[in-house]
């Protein structure tokens, strides 16, 4: 009974802890956010570089400019919601009702093959690809 | 393994969820090789290679929270550094 409680309670937790986070403080202007350590030894961008400031500007409703931050995050967020409302749902009613887009292979493919053309892409300093970079 | 109504083993766990948050928001190329996993687990469960989906299941776990811990620890040493740093810079900048 603790157990199963446990870790969706430190989910919850993390959750709101950022979501209060980046919407209290702007990761678009304010200095101490964390860097992506990747970018300081590669100077590449990973998928991931972009999406503090993204979630910032989306906390605050500017949806473009969190769209040209990171365009994945953007684009994977209403999906991992929908993961987290249906797990909620389960666990609070008991119930066990699968999570059928995750298990499709097509779907998990898909995503795979969506990181890496984005990281390919959004590292081409030219234009229209530089669009991507955040 | 745990079976289903059809007598067919329970989908491992995928991990795709996981592996995809830590791919987006830990910036390490970790989560990555979980969605790869992630993937080898639908598609080796759909060709009943169950054994395999298995392996893969466990593969993913292992990368994604590798990503995790690694994402965290850096975090914390970033934050660390940030402290010292950000102390001895207004200190410093008082007192020299």
């Amino acid at each position: 009974m603790k157990t199963r409680f446990f870790i969706p309670l430190i989910w919850c937790i993390l959750v709101v802890g950022i979501l209060l986070l980046y919407s209290l403080f702007d990761a678009r202007y304010v200095e101490w956010f964390p860097r992506c350590p990747f970018y300081m030894l590669t100077k590449l961008y990973c998928p991931g570089c972009g999406s503090q400031r993204a979630l910032s500007a989306l906390l605050h409703g500017d949806f473009f400019q969190s769209i040209k931050y990171n365009f994945l995050a953007i684009i994977v967020l209403p999906f991992l919601l929908y993961a987290g409302v249906v797990n909620g749902l389960n666990l609070l009613g008991k119930r066990n009702v699968p999570l059928h887009i995750f298990y499709a292979p097509a779907f998990s493919w898909a995503v795979l093959i969506m990181v890496m053309v984005f990281t390919l892409v959004r590292n081409i300093p030219v234009y229209p690809f530089n669009m991507l970079a955040p | 393994m745990q079976s289903n109504m059809q007598g067919q083993p329970i989908q491992p766990k995928n991990w795709l969820v996981e592996s995809t948050l830590v791919t987006i928001f830990c910036c390490l190329p970790f989560g990555i090789a979980g969605i790869v996993f992630a993937s080898q687990v639908n598609t080796k469960y759909q060709a009943g290679d169950y054994e395999g989906a298995l392996q893969a299941s466990k593969d993913a776990a292992k990368w994604t929270k590798i990503g995790f811990w690694i994402g965290l620890a850096g975090l914390l040493i970033y934050l660390i550094a940030f402290f010292f740093f950000g102390v001895a810079a207004i200190w410093g900048s008082r007192h020299f």
